[in-house]
């Protein structure tokens, strides 16, 4: 290659990087939603693939799936508003409530004398305690409804993830042939092997990782039944289970985050009852409002989940060291927030497999 | 409406060459014209430059080719040897289809060729679809290796005698 070839080689990759750039952000929205439309592609592929074998129509195997999928979506989310709807005014009317205060004085005093005299002083007066209370409640409400605010926008995109999700699901296999066709001749069977791996990895990833958040949920809803057995009073257990399930699919912080509601509705429906707030864990360490149990139980789920389910039903898929896993949820949360975090994981799982294909083809190169 | 048309109301397309020389393939032998459209809906037709390469020796090896026009040569690049000069109709790369081993020789276009490719890939995905039509590949499959290591055996056996 001579120098004027390198140049203008160099002046078409410059124009073309600056057009991409300033375009870059008008096609965002596009390109994320074909993501989520590519990730649910691959989590319904299989199922569609297997419909198809038996009813011999691809396009119905789609209709079959997502008609299944929507209605249960339906179902489950017009349910957990109805039943989160009647907690919130439940809770409402508890905090206007007089007896409120005096509870929560009445807990806040019981800890300060359990507390030693340094500690004791660092919980707040009981007025201060209850405008944080109700502050923090109030928030938590507040930052619901802005969430239903903002379904409108949710629904569009909601509609467009699901078209493009039903094209891709119908026309997937010559979609992908068509992409085959500009693989060079060179690299065709490399190409081939390459994208056959990607489309493992996440598949396997996926799909596992759904099955062991299906787990989790069912798990964590078998423990508060056992706690509420046990006379932890925890309402909605079905949906705190199915948060617990779902939260899971992010590592390592997923976990915590299933632990707060079902703490939050402990504390929330036991504060009158000194039963509760004198509750023991096995008769021994005191576990106020049944809160150690419900941490331990949660412990228990994530154990299990972690040594027996995940191995499992996820194996050694996308095998990123866990400080790597760190780090990568750190750089997805920093970058998107929580959906960043979610997608971490089988971004590095991809990018692990097209940089250890690209170095086989390094490798290789005098071969091909 | 000409893909809704093509989808729903089209008769099998007798005249598609692809399909014409699939069936003659031992591989796809006995298949219905109907499995034999499912299956040229996963192959993948290419066009190589007289003495460009399809593949060479010991390169990563994923699938079959079958010949649709042209002419490819099957030769070893280190001894020189040339094992086979292919024709329109022939095919050569099956064994790609089940092992993951290296290619143990070079294919070179010696002629403007297309070619179709039926990569491991496809078979699983189409084992994976259809496993019925997936196992009556398989078998044609180990049919046509089983032939040729009878064929190895008898020239084998008249070598040593």
């Amino acid at each position: 290659m001579d120098a004027i070839q390198k140049i203008y080689n160099l002046i078409v990759f410059l124009i073309i990087g600056a057009i991409a750039w300033n375009v870059l952000p008008f096609l965002a929205p596009i390109i994320g939603m074909l993501i989520f439309s590519f990730l649910f592609t691959t989590v319904f592929l299989q199922a569609t693939d297997t419909i198809e074998r038996y009813v011999k129509s691809r396009s119905f195997g789609v209709f079959l799936i997502i008609s299944s999928t929507i209605t249960f979506g339906i179902l489950f989310i017009s349910s957990f508003v109805s039943n989160l709807g009647t907690q919130i005014k439940i809770f409402t009317q508890k905090i206007q409530r007089d007896d409120f205060a005096v509870s929560l004085e009445n807990v806040s005093s019981k800890i300060k004398d359990l507390l030693p005299d340094i500690l004791g002083s660092l919980i707040p007066e009981s007025d201060k305690l209850i405008l944080i209370a109700k502050n923090f409640l109030v928030n938590i409400f507040q930052s619901i409804l802005s969430l239903l605010g903002s379904a409108g926008s949710f629904l569009f995109i909601a509609l467009m993830v699901l078209i493009f999700t039903i094209i891709l699901l119908v026309e997937y296999h010559d979609f992908k042939r068509s992409l085959v066709r500009f693989i060079p001749n060179k690299y065709l069977e490399v190409g081939l092997r390459m994208i056959y791996n990607i489309e493992q990895q996440i598949s396997k990833y996926l799909r596992g990782q759904i099955l062991a958040a299906g787990s989790v949920a069912i798990l964590s809803i078998l423990g508060l039944f056992i706690l509420n057995q046990l006379g932890a009073n925890i309402t909605l257990i079905v949906f705190i289970g199915i948060i617990a399930g779902l939260a899971n699919l992010i590592p390592m912080v997923g976990p915590f985050i299933g632990m707060v509601p079902a703490i939050l509705i402990a504390v929330m429906n036991n504060i009158n009852s000194d039963l509760a707030f004198s509750h023991q864990l096995f008769n021994t360490v005191p576990s106020p409002f049944y809160i150690l149990d419900i941490i331990l139980m949660f412990i228990i789920v994530q154990q299990i989940d972690n040594n027996f389910i995940t191995p499992l039903v996820v194996g050694e898929s996308v095998g990123l060291h866990p400080m790597a896993v760190m780090i990568v949820l750190l750089i997805g949360g920093t970058l998107i927030g929580p959906l960043g975090m979610l997608f971490a994981i089988p971004t590095a799982g991809v990018l692990k497999v097209v940089i250890r294909e690209i170095i086989f083809v390094t490798n290789n190169s005098h071969l091909l | 409406m000409k893909s809704i048309y093509k989808n729903y109301f089209r008769k099998n397309d007798n005249n598609n060459p692809v399909l014409k020389a699939l069936e003659n393939i031992p591989v796809f032998e006995g298949l219905s014209d109907k499995d034999l459209e499912n299956i040229v809906r996963l192959t993948h037709e290419r066009t190589y430059k007289k003495d460009e390469n399809i593949f060479k020796k010991l390169a990563p090896a994923e699938g079959m080719y079958v010949i649709l026009n042209g002419s490819i040569e099957i030769n070893d690049p280190d001894s020189g040897n040339v094992f086979a000069n292919l024709e329109s109709g022939d095919f050569f790369g099956e064994l790609a289809l089940l092992d993951e081993e290296p290619r143990s020789a070079s294919a070179l276009a010696t002629s403007p060729s297309r070619l179709i490719g039926f990569f491991r890939t496809d078979l699983l995905t189409l084992i994976e679809r259809s496993p019925e039509l997936g196992n009556k590949v398989l078998l044609n499959l180990a049919r046509v290796l089983g032939e040729r290591l009878r064929k190895t055996n008898q020239e084998l056996a008249q070598s040593s005698e």
